[in-house]
């Protein structure tokens, strides 16, 4: 589980076109002050690591900042956070390095690749650029290299640039990034962000193209093609939330610590400018529901990749409707197919085409038809045993 | 685990339900699920909801303990049968054990196991007047109307229920949600998928009077039993826009205050009837940016001439020059002109002018290509003076007499000290920046300063630049 701690919740300093939690700010639910004592009690209650997010968590106050940074560090030994990069200053360098802080960025390029991620204007947009490469280069060289978040869109992966951005990558190993996370535009909210999704099929090349440069740079890894391994595998322990079985009423993966200190869900699945609170009973009619629907009705059946991708992130549902698929699933299927082939190749397990594939589904559908999510690794642990 | 919660529920609709649904508790289990729009809506609400449910049991049992109904239907834990059955008996009514199912792992009870299993059930009950016949909560196909009457449903609603129940449907929504009326659902729809409110029946559609009249006389009843308040609060849901869709076997009602969800029996293509629509996309003012350029364009946007610049590459030269001036953000702040000595494409300068975009900016490059580049890359009104440094320099001095208050140099670039001299006497203050070749070559901007014989700033040096000292560079 990871905990997100927001004190400012969705607020932010830049307006990224395609992001996700644009809908909440345009309704206005954004909050103007927080609790820290009532975050700091549930982050007692809760006695989970955690990670500090947004909006943007560095327009937070940085006595306010440090607190939770301490906490963490004297809990944890650490904290995460996430941040859009623009707003680190000199100060916050010794911060990071006093709290062992993991700083994660988000950027998707250079200069003018970085454009859908926008700032008012385009010198504005190009200034909070260059100051997220610089955090970069700095922490680099302070030792302390962060994990690069980047989201494929037409700005930064389109054909005629993704040589650039795979070139940029490459510069990034260098300096001394070694995780990147890639995530795929999530198609909604904005009508700004209109015309910046790849097609599925521009997707799929750009990740495919990006697979091969993790082979050639062994210095970066990219998580998502790693957990798609291992989500072929069986092993479910160390994979992301988009992998697991989401319930967007409950979120398991992502629970948000919101600015008076209450549980929030994943902001992803936030459609309509609301942001919901945590049911009180996590459910599994998700993936219950796709199991069974054709996939010509926005379902999963027949897929022999179902449990290791379980309808993808349902904040990238079709229509951005909760109950059905993932509109990636195109890009995913490929992927795994990819994957699934070299698995076999190498004599290694892909449960997408194991014997005990039945069994694992029929026990994983009856596990969440009681509420029960049990992880896939020890179903197939069983299988085997048997 | 055990909640404290309610320890027993009314099934919605009442009976005739479809034989084998798949929540049978569905009320209940829709109930787990609230998911409130925020924490105003959950404080005023989430209190209201078990006076509602104690109100709803209330008149429940005296519709039935007043012959207006023969029984009723309820759900309890294993735990909490005696304390139904006792309730029950209390009014003089019988309670009667009619099917069981399976309940959510999450609420078992910690001494529940599976060598125990009855523990891990909910119980559904009938309660009524003794003699009790627990077949009619089950009646056959052919006796479903005249049940769902005796249940308390006007004619017209058990009518369109039992066909319902006849095509193989289990769900009231999706009932509901086909039969072509376009009215929006009442709102006290919200409240019956918990269990709770004025709607027991499944109603034919949602404007049916007979449903609103049955309404009333739920309603009247309350205030007739002391519920007052609470009926006051169903007086004011009733004015809620309610959204509510099936889609792919999930229910979802959405109000103002939560949603809630739950698996249904059936399925049903996406977005019918008054299913939820999303909300259309927000507009936002159009970002006025610029057409993506093609791959060539790129790179000469990100910097060209990176190798005369002494970087690896043009990535290293943006992320270089970007941190010189992150880490020279103060000066900057304080400066009101600023001359880039060796300025190449001028990528430093149209940082440096991103950040502060009134500054006077100048630059000095002896390649006239590069020169040229660089008028580009910052506009015409930015001189870029060629020629030699020194000669530069001089034209420097006339063009800005009172001097330049911030000077960016590559000491390696710049070559003689005599370069470096007239550079300090033109600037107040002189940045030295580091780049890749002299940082491969010195490791560090210190050692970088001491190898040419320039003597820092006290205090920390940058990591990519530093402020040179006053005396520095001046001719010995």
């Amino acid at each position: 589980m990871t905990v997100e701690v927001r004190p400012l919740g969705d607020k932010c300093n830049i307006k990224c076109r395609y992001c996700y939690q644009e809908g909440i700010r345009t309704a206005g639910n954004v909050p103007t002050r927080y609790d820290l004592d009532a975050i700091v009690a549930t982050l007692d209650k809760l006695a989970e690591p955690f990670s500090l997010f947004g909006g943007e968590i560095m327009l937070t106050r940085r006595p306010d900042l440090e607190r939770l940074m301490r906490l963490g560090f004297d809990r944890h030994g650490g904290v995460g956070m996430q941040t859009n990069g623009t707003l680190i200053e000199e100060r916050d360098i010794e911060l990071f390095r006093k709290y062992h802080v993991r700083v994660g960025i988000s950027i998707d390029g250079p200069g003018p690749l970085n454009d859908a991620r926008w700032a008012g204007s385009l010198p504005a947009t190009r200034r909070a650029t260059a100051r997220i490469e610089a955090a970069i280069e700095t922490l680099c060289r302070e030792g302390m290299p962060p994990n690069v978040i980047v989201t494929l869109n037409r700005m930064n992966a389109a054909p005629d640039r993704l040589n650039v951005l795979c070139a940029w990558i490459g510069f990034l190993g260098g300096l001394g990034v070694r995780k990147l996370r890639l995530h795929l535009l999530e198609q909604d909210e904005t009508e700004a962000g209109e015309g910046l999704a790849l097609t599925a099929q521009e997707n799929l090349a750009a990740l495919r193209r990006l697979r091969r440069l993790e082979q050639e740079l062994p210095s970066v890894q990219f998580d998502i093609f790693a957990e798609m391994a291992a989500m072929l595998g069986g092993d479910d322990a160390q994979t992301s939330c988009v992998f697991h079985a989401c319930d967007p009423y409950a979120t398991r993966a992502v629970v948000g610590v919101e600015s008076d200190g209450r549980l929030g869900n994943c902001g992803r699945t936030n459609k309509d400018g609301v942001t919901h609170l945590r049911a009180g009973r996590e459910a599994f009619d998700r993936q219950l529901s796709l199991y069974r629907t054709p996939q010509a009705d926005g379902g999963c059946q027949d897929c022999r990749f179902f449990l290791a991708c379980k309808g993808n992130c349902p904040g990238t549902a079709i229509g951005g409707d909760w109950r059905m698929r993932s509109i990636d699933c195109p890009v995913w299927f490929g992927l795994f197919e990819d994957i699934e082939t070299e698995r076999l190749a190498n004599g290694q397990t892909a449960i997408s085409r194991s014997e005990h594939r039945s069994e694992l589904e029929a026990k994983m559908i009856a596990a969440w038809s009681i509420g029960d999510n049990p992880t896939l690794h020890s179903l197939l642990q069983q299988a085997e045993a048997t | 685990m055990n909640s404290a919660g309610p320890t027993c529920w009314l099934t919605w609709p009442r009976p005739p339900l479809a034989a084998t649904p798949r929540e049978p508790d569905a009320a209940k289990a829709t109930a787990q699920r609230i998911s409130f729009s925020g924490p105003q809506a959950r404080a005023l609400w989430q209190p209201r909801l078990e006076p509602l449910r104690h109100a709803a049991l209330a008149i429940e049992l005296e519709m039935v303990r007043r012959k207006r109904i023969p029984a009723t239907v309820l759900w309890t834990s294993y735990d909490d049968i005696g304390a139904l059955t006792e309730r029950a008996r209390s009014i003089g009514l019988d309670a009667k054990p009619i099917k069981a199912s399976l309940g959510y792992a999450a609420d078992w009870s910690l001494e529940a196991s599976i060598d125990d299993p009855k523990r891990l059930l909910d119980y559904a009950f009938l309660i009524g007047a003794a003699p009790l016949d627990t077949s009619i909560a089950e009646p056959a196909a052919d006796g479903f109307e005249q049940t769902a009457i005796r249940f308390g449903y006007p004619a017209c609603c058990a009518k369109s229920w039992a066909d319902h129940l006849r095509r193989g449907g289990s769900d009231p929504l999706a009932g509901l949600l086909t039969c072509g009326d376009k009215t929006p659902v009442h709102a006290h729809v919200a409240l019956a998928v918990l269990g709770l409110g004025p709607v027991r029946h499944a109603p034919c559609s949602s404007s049916c009077p007979a449903t609103r009249e049955r309404s009333h006389e739920f309603i009247d009843l309350g205030r007739e039993l002391g519920f007052a308040e609470e009926m006051n609060w169903l007086d004011e849901i009733a004015d809620w826009a309610v959204d509510a869709s099936l889609v792919n076997g999930i229910a979802e009602v959405t109000t103002a205050a939560y949603r809630c969800t739950w698996l249904s029996d059936e399925g049903m293509p996406p977005r019918h009837g008054a299913a939820a629509t999303r909300p259309a996309k927000r507009e936002r003012a159009a970002a006025a940016i610029a057409k993506p350029a093609d791959s060539a364009d790129i790179l000469t946007e990100i910097g060209i001439g990176f190798e005369a610049a002494g970087f690896d590459n043009p990535f290293a030269m943006r992320s270089r020059f970007s941190t010189v001036v992150w880490e020279q953000t103060a000066a900057l702040r304080r400066a009101a002109s600023v001359v880039h000595v060796g300025c190449g494409e001028g990528l430093l300068l149209e940082l440096v002018s991103q950040t502060k975009p009134r500054l006077k900016l100048y630059g000095i490059e002896q390649d006239a290509a590069a020169a040229e580049a660089a008028r580009r890359r910052v506009g015409a009104s930015r001189p870029i003076l060629g020629g030699s440094s020194i000669e530069a320099l001089a034209a420097l001095s006339r063009l800005a007499p009172e001097g330049i208050d911030l000077a960016f140099v590559d000491p390696e670039r710049l070559g003689d000290r005599e370069a470096l001299a007239a550079v300090c006497a033109i600037a107040k203050s002189v940045i030295v920046i580091g780049t890749d070749r002299s940082l491969y070559r010195h490791n560090d901007i210190d050692t970088l300063a001491a190898t040419m014989g320039l003597a820092l700033l006290p205090g920390r040096a940058g990591r990519v630049s530093a402020a040179l000292s006053a005396t520095s560079g001046r001719p010995h």
